[in-house]
């Protein structure tokens, strides 16, 4: 394997992207995704609900203090422009006469006194001519002076009864306003009073909105009348801009306060109300983030909550999936080693739920299997020697394996020429011959339900009636070993075509043997030990090529069906007695003809079936010729 | 805003520099009652350094010759004093100036010093002609009056040639009784005695300020109705005063003084001017004179009566 196939080296951002996707599909991500919605999504749309109706009852309430406060303090700013004019009127209420300069003197100057913000009043005669000037500050005068019939404040004043003139700005900076009473008489004359508007900062400085919410007072040039730091005021000119600017937003919203750009750029709610005598304008306003810092700590609150919400949401999903995953990987780990065949394997889960039960039929699951199993491998090792149904029957059937001593018929077939062909051939050429040789006996032998106990080199041995019994077994035998011969001389006629000359006996006996398993665990096998297998064995060392030699009893048991010849008796290795041999004819089931020459029934001391009996002697084999592998058999066999 | 000045640690340093006697400065009293107001409490977050130097202008310049940036937060001076500071443009000077600071060139205008100079002026200048015509109210009889003046004392030309003008509307004849400084003021008080008048006006500044009382026990000793500037004066035994209200002032100043060391700049702060004047009276004093004086024309203006 290369590097580059290595997950390591694949591209951070791939891996990253694969990480993501395994944690978009894990569970911790799901329950994740679940709880965080069943905890910040409320939240979140009870703070923005919080949030809006908060701005709504907010901007009310404030629009509604702003106003109040606003027009409170524009009728504060009227009762003080009222109070001047009220006292202005006291000093206007005898006519004039040439002698009581001095009395209005006095009057105006109790005026004085009395109203702490005029620094000065004049009293102007019905003529309009100057009679008494009196000043905090300038020196008094008396008597005619100069003529003011022209004068502004004169004609309004005669106008009106109450002239109120422009806001004036001594040195550009200290703000004054004149005031002008006519008298209820003609004759009375006009008071004229120079006012210092510094005195209105008491009623403008009262006023608090919240910790730095104020009022200001404007002029209709929106320069600057009061404010609560009075070095705003006196400071002339600057920023008058802003405050215009802000007067004219606020000019048309008389209904509600509006959040607009204050002075130095700061937002500001504000809400003007007119001193319409004076043309003047009251502003309350408060900075907006201070109007609104209850929201905006609302706002963080909700932002908290939602912050722990979704913590919260995190640790309960975490905590969630490891209690599934913890659980879920002990079930894939257990799976997966059952999967590779640990049926022992056990998987431990203690969660008290659903997983638990899972987990259980899980190990159930196992527990079966490794019956299953184990019967399997009994079944496909039974396969090996028995014919499949067989097998199958043998597994259901208990003790059918276990050592007996029963009646047999033992098949033993080899090839003739064996030997020498896998001394000449090629390897390959030998196991494909055998393949060739042995499906066609095992297909034979399956078909007529026997037993393969062994098979060793081009030998085979066959057991009929064990371990399953069967209905007449000698004749099954017989009918098998015709069957083999049938399928191998097909086999053998393409070998020698091929220039390989090979042949096929068969030897059949029956008798009682012992039966059962031996060998060891993982390799046991079922065979049979008996003389009738040693006689079979014998049988098919003497047989020739194509011959198939039957033993007296099998012979007996099949007279009548199978045409068989009496060869004589044989010396057998092992038995010290001769032996009486039949062979089988031909593959033909005889047809009963009892009267026929004898040969439905062969009996020892039969004659000889002319040239028949002839070729099948001369087919014979001696003993010697046998190979190495069924000698080896022939020994399992004892 | 007591609260706001102790939120910061710091600790500010403020000079106080005045050309009249350590011994007792009302006008630092003034002052410092205004900060502890403001909330400042003094040796914890403020450091008041006075600096005097009486009748020595050329002492306090070379003070302020050595002065650099960050050795004090804030200067701020009173009457001469504020003569010797207009050379500072690195520190932050706060003034009380009687007579008109553009005049003097330390500020550009009120409503914008443009500076490091703001502060307060009295109105000394034009409220001298109107002291003049009280007095004169109060004692129709005045026809010569002794003018005690501290030539040291900035604008007092001015303050002169405003009395000297109303003096003339009111066709009484001032005599100038000029003194530089502490030194020279017991041979000017000797001068007022000898000068024939019938009553004595004083301009405010400190060094008759410091010496009221004297100045109010000579008054009343050669009986002459006095006027003063203002009503501490009054309080310590002179006849009259009018002028702005001292305690006020300092407060004013101490309150611009917080402003300025929490960072606003001096040349923003317009120089404010007094909005409201006392009159003070003392019937003590008054009854001295008995039917000489026309009370009646001036009780019913009064602010301040001392009995």
């Amino acid at each position: 394997m290369t590097l580059a196939g290595t997950p390591l080296a694949r591209s951070l951002p791939r891996r990253i992207y694969l990480r993501a996707l395994r944690l978009r599909r894990s569970l911790f991500f799901k329950y994740f995704l679940t709880l965080f919605t069943a905890v910040v999504l409320p939240l979140t749309l009870g703070a923005a609900g919080e949030a809006w109706f908060g701005y709504r009852d907010q901007s009310r309430h404030l629009s509604q203090l702003l106003h109040v406060q606003s027009r409170s303090a524009a009728e504060r700013i009227d009762a003080f422009a009222d109070e001047i004019s009220d006292q202005l009127g006291w000093a206007v209420q005898f006519p004039w006469t040439d002698g009581n300069d001095a009395s209005h003197k006095i009057d105006a100057l109790r005026l004085l006194q009395r109203v702490p913000a005029i620094l000065s009043i004049v009293l102007v005669d019905q003529s309009g001519t100057e009679r008494v000037s009196v000043s905090r500050m300038r020196l008094n005068r008396i008597g005619r002076g100069s003529d003011m019939s022209a004068d502004a404040a004169v004609v309004g004043a005669r106008a009106s009864k109450v002239w109120y003139g422009p806001v004036r700005y001594e040195h550009d900076s200290e703000p004054y306003v004149r005031i002008a009473v006519a008298g209820n008489l003609a004759a009375a004359g006009v008071a004229i009073a120079d006012v210092n508007l510094k005195l209105i900062w008491d009623v403008i400085s009262a006023i608090r909105i919240g910790g730095a919410g104020h009022a200001i007072v404007v002029d209709d040039s929106g320069r600057l009348i009061a404010h609560p730091d009075i070095s705003q005021v006196l400071r002339g000119k600057t920023g008058s801009e802003d405050f215009h600017r802000l007067k004219q937003a606020l000019g048309g919203a008389d209904a509600s306060a509006i959040v607009t750009t204050g002075v130095g750029e700061k937002h500001v709610v504000a809400a003007a109300a007119p001193v319409a005598r004076l043309g003047w304008t009251v502003i309350a306003l408060q900075p907006a983030s201070e109007a609104f810092a209850s929201l905006r700590a609302g706002l963080w609150r909700s932002l908290g909550l939602i912050a722990i919400g979704t913590l919260i949401a995190a640790a309960l999903a975490y905590a969630l999936a490891s209690r599934m995953s913890g659980p879920i990987r002990e079930l894939e780990i257990g799976a997966k080693r059952i999967g590779t065949g640990h049926f022992d394997h056990r998987i431990a889960l203690a969660s008290g739920d659903e997983l638990e039960k899972l987990a259980t039929r899980f190990n159930e699951m196992a527990g079966e299997l490794a019956i299953s199993r184990q019967k399997s491998e009994r079944i496909s090792r039974l396969k090996r020697f028995l014919a499949p149904q067989v097998a199958e029957l043998v597994e259901t059937s208990v003790g059918l394996l276990d050592g007996r001593r029963r009646e047999v018929v033992a098949v033993f077939a080899d090839l003739r020429g064996f030997t020498a062909f896998s001394a000449r051939a090629e390897p390959e050429v030998i196991i494909a011959a055998l393949r060739e040789y042995y499906e066609a006996v095992g297909a034979v032998i399956t078909a007529h339900e026997a037993t393969l106990v062994q098979f060793a080199g081009d030998g085979v041995m066959i057991l009929l009636n064990a371990p399953l019994a069967c209905a007449d077994p000698a004749h099954r035998a017989v009918r098998l070993a015709i069957d083999l011969q049938a399928a191998v001389q097909r086999l053998a006629k393409r070998w020698t075509d091929k220039g390989y000359a090979m042949g096929f006996g068969v030897g059949i006996a029956m008798g009682p043997a012992t039966v059962g398993t031996i060998g060891y665990e993982g390799r046991l096998d079922y065979t049979a030990v008996g003389s009738a297998v040693n006689l079979a064995s014998r049988l098919c060392d003497l047989a020739g090529d194509a011959q198939i030699l039957i033993d007296p009893v099998v012979a007996e048991q099949v007279s009548g069906h199978v045409r068989v010849s009496w060869l004589g008796e044989r010396m057998i290795k092992g038995y010290h007695r001769a032996v009486e041999v039949f062979a089988v004819v031909d593959g033909a089931t005889v047809k009963r003809k009892p009267a026929a020459s004898g040969t439905s029934r062969p009996r020892p001391g039969l004659r000889l079936d002319g040239a028949a009996a002839q070729a099948a002697l001369c087919g014979l084999k001696s003993a010697s010729t046998e190979s190495p592998a069924k000698a080896k058999m022939v020994a399992v066999a004892h | 805003m007591a609260a706001r000045a102790q939120e910061t640690s710091r600790v500010y340093r403020i000079l106080w520099l005045s050309t009249a006697s350590s011994g007792a400065d009302p006008f630092l009293e003034g002052f410092r009652e205004g900060l502890r107001a403001q909330g400042y409490i003094e040796g914890k977050n403020v450091v008041l350094q006075s600096h005097y130097a009486p009748g020595d202008l050329q002492g306090l310049r070379a003070v302020v010759a050595e002065l650099k940036r960050g050795d004090v937060d804030l200067a701020v001076s009173s009457g001469p004093a504020t003569r010797a500071m207009s050379s500072v443009a690195e520190i932050p000077v706060l003034f009380a100036q009687s007579g008109d600071p553009v005049a003097l060139g330390i500020v550009k205008s009120l409503a914008q010093p443009g500076t490091n100079f703001t502060g307060t002026t009295f109105l000394s200048l034009e409220l001298a002609g109107k002291r003049l015509e009280l007095l004169k109210d109060v004692f129709p009889k005045l026809r010569r009056l002794a003018v005690l003046s501290n030539t040291d004392h900035p604008g007092e030309q001015s303050e002169w040639r405003a009395t000297q003008q109303a003096a003339k509307a009111l066709d009484v004849e001032p005599v100038y009784i000029p003194f530089f400084g502490p030194r020279e003021f017991n041979g000017a008080l000797a001068s007022v005695g000898s000068a024939r008048a019938d009553a004595m006006l004083a301009f405010p500044e400190p060094v008759t300020m410091v010496n009221r009382t004297k100045v109010a026990q000579f008054a009343a000793k050669e009986r002459l109705p006095s006027m003063f500037g203002w009503s501490e004066y009054c309080e310590a035994g002179g006849l009259l005063s009018y002028g702005a209200n001292q305690r006020a002032t300092y407060f004013l100043l101490a309150k611009y003084a917080d402003r300025i060391l929490r960072g606003e700049n001096p040349a923003d702060l317009p120089v404010v001017q007094p909005e409201k004047f006392e009159l003070a009276v003392n019937l003590k004093t008054a009854k001295l004179f008995g039917e000489e004086l026309d009370l009646s024309s001036i009780l019913f203006r009064a602010s301040k009566v001392v009995e």
